[in-house]
């Protein structure tokens, strides 16, 4: 394929599991209390390398959002996936952030972590 | 008497009738030439003054055109034709004190000419006397020259410095007189007595004065050239070699000028493979032919650069450095030297025996994109943190910042070395000015799809009006760099199209490269097609001076002749 262009980040970063790719960085970090099928999941401000993929409506344990899947660019996988609209006001302040599974990312430094499995949607 | 003003009646009536259409004149007193006379001139000259228009827009007055046309004759050499002129039209270029005026100053009758110069015609107070200023001066200079201090300082005296004119400038011409003749010329930036210094003095009279007393040089040429240079940048199209436009019809390209169709498509082993470079490790993802084009250097995609010869095939060089993660490169235009850029934050140029020349280094280095330098050697343009775009002036170490909302992908400089363009992951293609200080807001050009890969664009044509990019859509964009105008969408390729380059020297043929592992020669519609060849693995990444490839191979063309090399 072409070339690839991936957009390098500079400090404490967090990349994909598969290829390694950067994604996003912990001065981006919102929150880690966030759930999703897979285990863990952290809310950014902004993300890297990643693109978006169709929109959908999906109930949520918050509620009904507009979320759309987030692919990782050189390796395609889903990492996780943006909020476009939240439609409980509660909810806004996700809107125009993304989710990272934590089960698809590693550390800047390169440790693994371990995901338990809570079991609930976010 | 009577009967001369007969024959002048008809033509008078004649014209005053038809005072607000169109190219009445000339019609009329050709009739009235035959039994042409003073009074019959002077008749017709009275109300072929003001109002009456030529042209079907009713915006050219006719007294001006016909003067200009009397200029444009009298400065071709016709001067039997352009006193026919006078005579018919019965409008003189200028009148005969500004006749007597300009043979004054040229033979160098200054007294006559100051005389002359209150009677050519209304002045305003100031232009007169910066007009006689003028004319003192150099009669003041040439009698320094000729060494009459006396007669100089009498007209200093008695003359210049009544007018009350710039007292700098007369304190300035006092200041000379105390100087040596050899001197003055130097001093007073003066070309000596003369026909040429006359010259140049009517010249700046004439800048001096309003043009309806003395019409400014060459002023039909020049109307007819600002004509030409309308037209020719309103032709969207405009893409021939020819610098000549006709004058007998609006200059308007038809679209057939730019290249929209593929004359070729070469996939794989149709190029002749000559070498095989090999010896990177990751993926070549630059390449950068010498600007004699006798050498390659080829950057691994954060990897280290090598150098090759193109003759024998071998790697003359490996330039590496600790933490080698070399991402571009870019040659000077001597070919003996080149700079390189990476992700270790330093960009080091080299020469060609593998001496490291300079570097630039440090904790406010960011890291590197792209680099690029101009092709007269004077920026060195590099992409840095995605983001920015510093313009470094090599000669004089200075450095301008631009920086970009969104992140960039590829960089390219035009071939006069004033533009750069970058393609922007956002989906446009921004073209800024490389020496323009001021902050001006860049061209933009969008419609093309890119957001996963690196897609390269370039300059094309004649005068480089066309911006010309790939896309992840496997189109072609061409558009219009004036007007920002999409021109033409070139289907054909089968995958993205990574790269694109015009033929520098064909201003008809560029082109591309694309994820469908085959290049495509794009040329104009009515050439005949030529044939199609054989597949190969491997795909392309980029065209001519830039390839990138996917794979460790590098594929060059030419003759029939493989061997791998170190």
């Amino acid at each position: 394929m072409g070339r690839l262009y991936l957009i390098q980040l500079d400090g404490r970063i967090y990349s994909c599991r598969h290829c390694r790719s950067h994604l996003a960085q912990c001065d981006e970090l919102v929150s880690k209390s966030f759930h999703c099928r897979h285990g863990k999941a952290y809310l950014f401000n902004t993300v890297v390398n990643v693109s978006v993929g169709p929109l959908e409506d999906r109930m949520m344990t918050t509620g009904k959002h507009a979320v759309a899947d987030i692919f990782c660019n050189s390796c395609q996988q889903v990492v996780g996936w943006k909020y476009e609209v939240a439609y409980e006001k509660s909810q806004k302040y996700k809107e125009g952030k993304f989710i990272l599974e934590r089960a698809k990312m590693v550390d800047g430094d390169g440790i693994d972590t371990f995901h338990f499995s809570d079991g609930d949607d976010e | 008497m009577g009967g001369d003003s007969d024959v002048g009646q008809p033509p008078l009536k004649r014209q005053k009738l038809s005072k607000p259409s169109h190219k009445t004149p000339c019609e009329g007193s050709r009739t009235g030439v035959a039994a042409t006379g003073s009074a019959a001139l002077m008749a017709r000259s009275i109300c072929s003054n003001d109002g009456e228009t030529v042209g079907s827009h009713g915006q050219i007055r006719k007294v001006e055109f016909v003067r200009i046309i009397e200029q444009a004759l009298f400065s071709l050499g016709y001067q039997q034709a352009g006193a026919v002129l006078e005579e018919e039209s019965g409008i003189r270029l200028q009148s005969p004190a500004v006749q007597q005026f300009r043979e004054d100053i040229l033979a160098g009758r200054w007294d006559e000419c100051v005389a002359t110069l209150s009677e050519i015609g209304v002045l305003e107070e100031s232009t007169y006397k910066a007009a006689l200023f003028l004319v003192l001066q150099q009669k003041f200079l040439e009698s320094l020259e000729a060494s009459n201090t006396t007669a100089a300082l009498e007209t200093l005296r008695s003359e210049i410095s009544p007018l009350g004119v710039s007292t700098s400038k007369v304190h300035q011409l006092a200041s000379f007189i105390v100087c040596f003749p050899e001197d003055l010329l130097a001093k007073a930036q003066w070309k000596g007595a003369g026909q040429e210094s006359r010259q140049s003095l009517l010249e700046e009279l004439q800048q001096l004065l309003p043009p309806s007393i003395m019409v400014p040089e060459r002023r039909l040429e020049h109307l007819i050239e600002v004509a030409l240079q309308v037209q020719r940048e309103a032709c969207v199209y405009h893409n021939t070699l020819d610098h000549v436009l006709s004058l007998y019809s609006d200059h308007r390209c038809s679209r057939d000028q730019i290249p929209t169709r593929t004359l070729q498509v070469v996939e794989g082993d149709s190029l002749k493979v000559k070498y095989k470079f090999t010896g990177h490790s990751k993926p070549v993802s630059f390449v950068a032919w010498s600007p004699d084009d006798t050498m390659l250097l080829t950057c691994g995609n954060e990897e280290v650069v090598k150098l090759w010869d193109i003759s024998t095939g071998q790697c003359k060089y490996t330039y590496d450095k600790p933490n080698s993660c070399f991402t571009s490169c870019a040659w000077f235009p001597d070919g003996k030297r080149f700079v390189s850029g990476g992700g270790d934050k330093c960009i080091y140029m080299w020469d060609l025996e593998g001496h490291e020349l300079e570097a630039w280094k440090g904790a406010r280095m960011p890291r590197i994109n792209d680099l690029a330098i101009t092709t007269d050697g004077s920026h060195m343009v590099s992409i840095c943190d995605h983001k920015n775009i510093r313009i470094y002036n090599l000669e004089e170490k200075t450095e301008r910042v631009i920086e970009e909302e969104k992140p960039i992908t590829s960089l390219s400089v035009s071939k006069n070395g004033r533009y750069l363009l970058v393609n922007l992951v956002s989906q446009e293609i921004h073209l800024w000015d490389i020496s323009a200080a001021t902050k001006d807001l860049p061209k933009k050009y969008r419609g093309h799809k890119q957001g996963r890969y690196v897609i390269r664009s370039c300059f094309g044509g004649t005068d480089y009006a066309f911006i010309v990019s790939g896309s992840e859509d496997s189109q072609v964009y061409i558009w219009h760099r004036w007007n920002g105008e999409l021109l033409d969408v070139l289907s054909g390729h089968s995958g993205t199209v990574n790269s694109v380059s015009w033929n520098p020297v064909n201003p008809h043929m560029f082109a591309s490269a694309s994820d469908d592992h085959t290049i495509r020669i794009w040329g104009l519609s009515n050439r005949p097609m030529p044939k199609k060849h054989d597949e190969k693995p491997g795909s392309s990444n980029g065209f001519d001076h830039l390839v990138n490839g996917g794979t460790r191979d590098l594929l060059e063309n030419l003759r029939p002749f493989n061997s791998d090399t170190d």
